[in-house]
């Protein structure tokens, strides 16, 4: 990987952990664990898009760990890894499909898909059943928050293709 | 003609969320409803033979105020900051209790399922 590479992804990786942080501050509505906006996807998605598969993988995975140092959350850490790594199976193959004028639908399947990926963590770590009850919630919430950062992330690509070529 | 079928896929999905939200939420519990403050229960109520009652629950100093009325319940009122527990009016499904944090108060439909807890019974 080219030095430029690296410190492009070292940015992004940065700049999602501030969003992260930022959203930590934002009281949430919604009393069910896994039920947020997630803002700092808006860099993931946009990653998916800019970036090779092993790069985006790396971004993620750095992000997951830090995020949950700062924010001392380990308890978390299983579920945002499972969701992940559901969201972006889904997202690099969703990319070869759909191209990045309709990003936004692509991140509404990647949310659905993260948001799949923690049910299934939570059905296989706390062996409760019942907990499907949530999951209808979880996709509602899924398909509304992927809308809006897939969309935020089209902003966002927009704008950076000024100084990222 | 693509972009139609995989906005239709989100579509579906979307409405089947709420379906299955609707469905969820719709759902009737069963009819004891068990009050815990502090992981401890202090009662568990039949709500269909319970006469309708009103009662104070306690905590630190501040108050909740609980209603019992034609087999519903719900929080009166409280001395809490948010208020939230009121807000959230009669207890009607099984996916929301009634939570009031400050006071560490948990009113809910008592699980009667194949659960953890029957698991440990």
């Amino acid at each position: 990987m080219k030095p430029r590479r690296i410190a492009e992804l070292a940015v992004l990786c940065a700049v999602s952990l501030i969003i992260f942080i930022v959203e930590l501050q934002i009281p949430n509505p919604f009393p069910i664990p896994g039920i947020k906006l997630g803002l700092a996807n808006i860099i993931t998605v946009y990653a998916v898009y800019h970036y090779k598969p092993y790069e985006v993988v790396l971004l993620v995975a750095v992000r997951i760990l830090l995020a949950s140092v700062f924010s001392g959350n380990f308890a978390a850490l299983v579920y945002s890894f499972s969701g992940s790594v559901f969201c972006l199976l889904g997202m690099l193959l969703l990319k070869r499909i759909i191209d990045e004028k309709h990003l936004w639908l692509s991140s509404v399947f990647g949310a659905v898909l993260h948001n799949t990926g923690q049910m299934a963590a939570a059905l296989v770590m706390l062996q409760t059943p019942s907990l499907i009850v949530y999951y209808p919630f979880l996709i509602v919430s899924g398909c509304l928050a992927g809308a809006f950062t897939g969309l935020a992330a089209q902003i966002v690509s927009a704008r950076l293709k000024k100084i990222i070529k | 003609m693509k972009y139609k079928i995989i906005t239709l896929t989100a579509v579906v999905i979307l409405l089947a969320g709420i379906a299955g939200s609707v469905f969820v939420l719709g759902s009737k519990g069963g009819s004891t409803v068990v009050i815990t403050q502090n992981d401890r229960v202090i009662r568990e109520i039949d709500l269909d033979l319970a006469p309708d009652e009103t009662f104070d629950v306690e905590y630190g100093g501040s108050k909740n105020t609980i209603e019992i009325k034609d087999g519903k319940i719900r929080v009166k009122s409280a001395q809490c900051p948010d208020k939230t527990c009121v807000h959230m009016g009669w207890l009607s499904s099984p996916a929301m209790p009634i939570v009031c944090l400050p006071n560490h108060l948990v009113i809910k439909f008592a699980d009667n399922s194949e659960d953890v807890d029957a698991l440990t019974k």
